[in-house]
């Protein structure tokens, strides 16, 4: 079964793929000839855009404004896109979902540069992930959620943005050395290392087999 | 150095597959990866394997990420608010295409041609083949009509000649007609004759006229 977002293990003997079918190319050709057409492609990536603007900035105004001039940009330059998809994106790849994110990106950056402070860790939202019907469960959930956000948070920025594009975005690594501009072996060890680091800040390992619950005066240090 | 380059190399790409496995949905946490097997090609116990040869730490922070980390959706309200605004640019980046579409193309009045292909129908060579706006595939509805000679060389008769009425041809013959009407006033010897023109003349004669007998008096 191909899973999206997945590097392909094709055994050698399958003959080489003569083109890489971008699973979008429908949709940006259908938005090309159309820009009306474009719809479809945002009602796809809202949710995705929205995410990582949100979890690089921590504030949902601004996310939306990442999140509008992202898709704006977008829909303004669609003619110009060029799908550029290799063998080594992996099956279910979207090359659109890259160049997408690129402008995102660049969006975010401008947004960081245009703003005078930083943000709290997002602990609103931890309380989205918690079960609003078991109020000591949630509770412990919140913290949990509110602990990782944080300690994610904390990673240096090409460590961080590593992590939410494979963990939220759930993208392969070659889509994410495209976003990030690097290469895939070097992308990998980024996730490696904000892994290690993220344990380090939790905890983990000193425990044994769970999450040792972090310190509070720790973590709000 | 280089050893522990590639050590590095090796656990992150050891690390890379493991969390593959675990956002495919292959290892839905440790212990289950341990008995689950696989979903996907290899030995059954293949991820178990793989999760054992990486470092723990690391293996229950990329479970505790995947369970954590949820993807953020915008209000819908926002969503809604973005789709109208970005129709809006959708319908902006439409009107260069269809500059001019208001313009039709029509054959022009030669007659039906000894040549017109008879497949094109009864009507092909009093009317050059128009087909109807819309039904010209590619086009997308911005052409009100297109020629079916303009479609295949072999079949375009020798007599119809495309015109193009509207948008860029009318705005420049109304320009030519402005200035071809602005020659001919400027050009146009004696008086003006407007209505405007002729009142203004009459008032000033009784103005004239009145004070004529005035002006005999003192």
């Amino acid at each position: 079964m191909s899973v999206p977002g997945r590097r392909s293990t094709a055994p050698a003997e399958l003959p080489t793929r003569i083109a890489h079918l971008d699973r979008d190319r429908p949709l940006v050709e259908a938005a090309q000839r159309d820009p009306l057409q474009f719809d479809a492609l945002y009602r796809r990536y809202l949710a995705q855009v929205y995410s990582y603007a949100y979890y690089e900035l921590g504030d949902h105004h601004e996310a939306e404004d990442v999140t509008e001039r992202t898709f704006l940009a977008a829909l303004a330059n669609l003619a110009g896109f060029e799908e550029r998809a290799r063998p080594a994106d992996g099956d279910g790849a979207s090359t659109f979902r890259v160049w997408l994110f690129q402008i995102a990106r660049n969006a975010v950056a401008n947004q960081r540069r245009g703003r005078r402070r930083h943000p709290q860790a997002p602990l609103e939202a931890a309380a989205l992930v918690a079960d609003p019907l078991d109020v000591e469960g949630g509770a412990q959930v919140r913290d949990e959620v509110a602990a990782a956000w944080k300690a994610v948070g904390r990673l240096p920025s090409d460590r961080r943005r590593a992590i939410v594009l494979r963990f939220v975005e759930e993208m392969s690594t070659a889509e994410i050395a495209g976003v990030l501009g690097r290469s895939e072996g070097a992308v990998r060890v980024l996730i490696h290392r904000a892994l290690r680091s993220v344990a380090r800040d939790l905890g983990a390992g000193a425990g044994g087999s769970g999450f040792a619950r972090p310190d509070k005066r720790e973590r709000s240090s | 150095m280089t050893l522990d380059r590639d050590s590095a190399a090796t656990d992150a790409l050891l690390t890379d597959l493991y969390v593959d496995a675990l956002l495919a949905g292959a290892i839905l946490d440790a212990a289950a990866g341990r008995t689950a097997g696989l979903r996907r090609g290899g030995t059954p116990n293949g991820f178990a394997d793989l999760a054992d040869s990486i470092d723990p730490s690391a293996r229950r922070v990329a479970e505790r990420l995947r369970r954590d980390l949820a993807r953020v959706h915008p209000s819908f309200r926002f969503e809604e608010r973005l789709a109208t605004r970005l129709a809006e640019a959708a319908v902006a980046l439409r009107l260069p295409l269809a500059a001019g579409a208001e313009g039709r193309i029509v054959p022009f009045p030669g007659g039906p041609s000894a040549d017109v292909d008879p497949g094109l129908g009864p009507d092909a060579g009093a009317s050059g083949g128009l087909i109807p706006a819309g039904s010209a595939p590619g086009l997308n509805g911005v052409a009100a009509g297109v020629l079916t000679s303009d479609l295949d060389p072999a079949h375009r008769p020798a007599a119809a000649r495309p015109l193009l009425i509207g948008g860029a041809l009318t705005s420049a013959a109304l320009s030519i007609a402005g200035a071809a009407f602005v020659a001919w006033r400027l050009g146009r010897p004696g008086r003006a004759s407007t209505p405007m023109a002729r009142a203004a003349r009459a008032v000033r004669d009784a103005r004239l006229s009145a004070a004529s007998p005035a002006r005999g008096l003192d």
